[in-house]
């Protein structure tokens, strides 16, 4: 499991799942509220 | 032969410098421990500011940002990418130090400092030319908080980074010894984890 505290590199790995997790969330919403 | 065994004993008593060693009744190791506690109430308080803004968004149903008002989406956008590539040179300053590229390592954390003084300039100026004060409205407050305690945690950021950027251009840091870089890198990218956060709920969505 990864554990962001570890090392600097688990750290960014965790950063990018971040950026890819928030940007899916991010699209879903403004595609739902785009039509609705 | 007794005096000098003796003498020899005393040597190595005085070896030892500093406080007797700590008492450790934790299993997980101190360093960790506490770096753990800290995000933890880090998290914590970013989770303050953060009911504050649904709060007023999901039970009041108020209008964001205020009536009358305009948050500059792409301008944060932009400093959005620089936050995200400071990221990016810190990883490749820490990958430099390991493998003994000095340049490198230098080039990584000087940059990454650059770009947190880019991205905190340009809040800043955002700041400027905004528009409305904290005080103005809920928003205002919830806007200004959240936006200003993650500026906070850029310049803290910014803090070790100039320890560690002097550090390397003064020869300190190897393939074995790094934790000087490690540490901050660390930081670095937690804080970039909460503007991830704090960009997409506040200017975005």
């Amino acid at each position: 499991m990864i554990n962001p505290l570890r090392s600097e590199a688990e750290a960014f790995r965790f950063l990018i799942y971040v950026v890819l997790v928030v940007g899916a969330i991010v699209a879903v919403v403004l595609i739902v509220r785009a039509l609705s | 032969m007794e005096s000098a065994s003796i003498a020899v004993g005393h040597a190595e008593e005085h070896e030892h410098h500093g406080p007797p060693p700590a008492n450790r009744s934790s299993r997980i190791e101190a360093q960790f421990l506490g770096m753990l506690l800290f995000i933890i109430s880090e998290v914590m308080l970013f989770g303050a500011f953060f009911t504050a803004y649904f709060f007023i968004r999901v039970v009041n149903h108020d209008h964001w940002p205020a009536l009358g008002t305009k948050l500059p989406v792409a301008v944060a956008g932009v400093n959005t990418a620089i936050l995200l590539s400071s990221s990016l040179t810190m990883h490749w300053s820490l990958v430099s130090a390991k493998n003994e590229n000095r340049f490198g390592m230098r080039a990584g954390l000087l940059s990454t400092f650059l770009l947190g003084l880019t991205f905190l300039t340009v809040q800043i100026n955002e700041y400027v030319h905004i528009g409305f004060a904290p005080h103005d409205h809920a928003q205002g407050t919830i806007f200004y908080g959240l936006t200003g305690l993650h500026g906070a945690h850029v310049f803290v950021g910014l803090t070790l980074l100039s320890f560690a950027t002097i550090r390397a251009f003064r020869g300190h840091f190897s393939a074995k010894e790094h934790r000087g870089v490690e540490v901050p890198g660390i930081y670095w990218h937690f804080v970039d984890v909460m503007w991830i956060i704090v960009y997409s709920t506040i200017y975005v969505l």
